[in-house]
């Protein structure tokens, strides 16, 4: 379960998120929806402590995180996956060390451990023989993936997906919708899924959640944001519908 | 006035960021590996043009002082005079802005893109600490490298002076090498190699703190560059300043108790 309490977080003078409330429930897949600069992304890098909040609380599985040290946080890490906009892959390093990286830090396994946790992770977003391989030397769509296969290594109860599609062509990006909503159920984790892609959130989603100016406008089912008469929720539907 | 301000905060953070870097490297110490293989990284790439800017910054003396010489009939101390002036003062300097350009730039670049791409971030997010996986071992290695590669530099700077010295001046090798040591004293080799050691500390600050502090997408990388490159030819600049005038204060009130 992850509640956001009032949160409130400012760059500057501007207010990215102004005294936001949200409660998800465990197992829960919701898609926080909202035009750019709305603060979608702010929230997500909040509960995993990349920013810290500048008023409010977070509650991560019964345990409020916002103050917590740096050191701290890594045990609200740990159980927070987070997926980024970009690949986020270490050029430097192989597919392998790549997923192999947050199981040497987090936990203490062997390296055959290593080695069958990475290809079971691996495995799990349908890829397979590019352990040896560098970002570089694979497409987008695999770099995307192999950055899935990174977080998902951990066993995460909670998975955090900022704009998991973005630059993706509508074949990948169908896949990778199909493997966040196959990998949150199999998983059994709680997901927040920010994006753009309404008609993937009423595909997939349990509920929808839509942010205007730091905010929620509107949450729901996906019948029930589809019934939505707010002018910003028929903008979002009515490129789906057309 | 906002301008003055702006560097007065760079500088702050950028002091900051240093003590950011050596409590970190007291608290979690990054592994000796990554500071060889970023030693090792930064010396192959920047060892030849260290090497030939170092040779024609002697070259270049050698014939500026054949000028003043020649028309005392004062060429055997060519050596001697061409070396100091290099060691002391110019060699450090004119090296340091190579390897600003060069190290500088590519550090600033590398880590200003992983800032960008969120890999600074993802890094955070998989349990490690940034500083010790990728700013202490880039730290200590482009320190130890760029010490190295200035008295490398500057011992090629002896070998092009000597070099033309040979052609422009008519000067023998032994010639040449006859009066350092009689007019490069130790003063001036104890400040050339302090001076490359500032210096490498100047520019592992500045880069390191540039590209980690970037933002803004590609904009924001070729921004951090550029602002690298610049910083840290004024900071070396200003810092030389500073250590050839504090080392004259030191070298006098030596002499004088000596």
């Amino acid at each position: 379960m992850i509640e956001y309490r009032g949160l409130v977080k400012r760059f500057g003078a501007k207010t990215i998120l102004n005294g936001l409330n949200l409660r998800i429930e465990e197992g829960e897949i919701v898609f926080v929806l909202g035009t750019s600069g709305t603060g979608k992304s702010v929230l997500l890098k909040n509960t995993v402590g990349l920013f810290r909040p500048d008023a409010g609380e977070i509650w991560i599985q019964g345990r409020e995180v916002s103050k917590l040290s740096e050191h701290d946080y890594l045990e609200v890490r740990k159980v927070c996956g987070m997926v980024f906009q970009h690949p986020a892959l270490f050029d430097s390093m192989t597919v392998y060390e790549n997923v192999a990286f947050g199981l040497r830090r987090f936990e203490e396994l062997s390296e055959s451990e290593i080695a069958d946790r990475v290809k079971e992770s691996l495995a799990r977003v349908h890829l397979k023989g590019i352990e040896d391989k560098k970002p570089p030397q694979i497409s987008y769509g695999m770099q995307k993936r192999v950055s899935l296969a990174r977080t998902v290594a951990l066993n995460p109860r909670i998975l955090l997906f900022d704009e998991p599609t973005t630059g993706l062509d509508p074949v990948t990006t169908r896949a990778v919708n199909h493997l966040i909503f196959e990998l949150s159920r199999k998983m059994k984790t709680t997901s927040i899924v920010v994006s753009h892609d309404m008609e993937c959130a009423l595909e997939i989603a349990d509920r929808i959640v839509l942010l205007d100016k730091g905010s929620i406008v509107t949450q729901g089912t996906p019948s029930e944001i589809k019934k939505s008469e707010i002018p910003l929720v028929r903008g979002f539907l009515e490129e789906v519908l057309a | 006035m906002s301008r003055i301000f702006f560097i007065f905060d760079e500088i702050g953070g950028a002091l900051l960021f240093l003590k950011e870097i050596l409590g970190g490297l007291v608290r979690r110490p990054c592994r000796w590996k990554d500071v060889v293989d970023q030693t090792w990284s930064v010396t192959l790439q920047s060892l030849p043009t260290t090497a030939m800017a170092g040779f024609f910054v002697g070259a270049i003396m050698a014939v500026q002082f054949t000028l003043q010489l020649r028309d005392f009939g004062a060429l055997g101390y060519l050596g001697g005079l061409a070396t100091s002036g290099t060691i002391r003062e110019i060699g450090p300097l004119l090296i340091a802005f190579m390897l600003s350009g060069k190290v500088g730039a590519f550090t600033s670049a590398e880590l200003g893109t992983m800032k960008v791409t969120e890999q600074i971030d993802a890094i955070r997010c998989l349990g490690a600490d940034p500083f010790q996986e990728i700013i202490q071992p880039r730290f200590l290695g482009i320190i130890i490298s760029s010490s190295l590669l200035l008295g490398l530099g500057l011992l090629m700077s002896i070998g092009g002076g000597m070099f033309l010295g040979g052609i422009f001046a008519g000067v023998t090798s032994e010639e040449y090498l006859r009066h350092i040591p009689t007019i490069l004293a130790w003063p001036s080799v104890v400040l050339g190699f302090f001076k490359c050691l500032l210096f490498a500390l100047i520019l592992a600050t500045i880069c390191t703190y540039k590209g980690y502090m970037t933002i803004g997408g590609a904009r924001g990388v070729g921004r951090s560059v550029v602002e690298t490159a610049v910083s840290t030819m004024v900071a070396i600049v200003v810092m030389d300043w500073v250590a050839s005038f504090l080392a004259e204060i030191v070298f006098t009130l030596v002499r004088e108790t000596l």
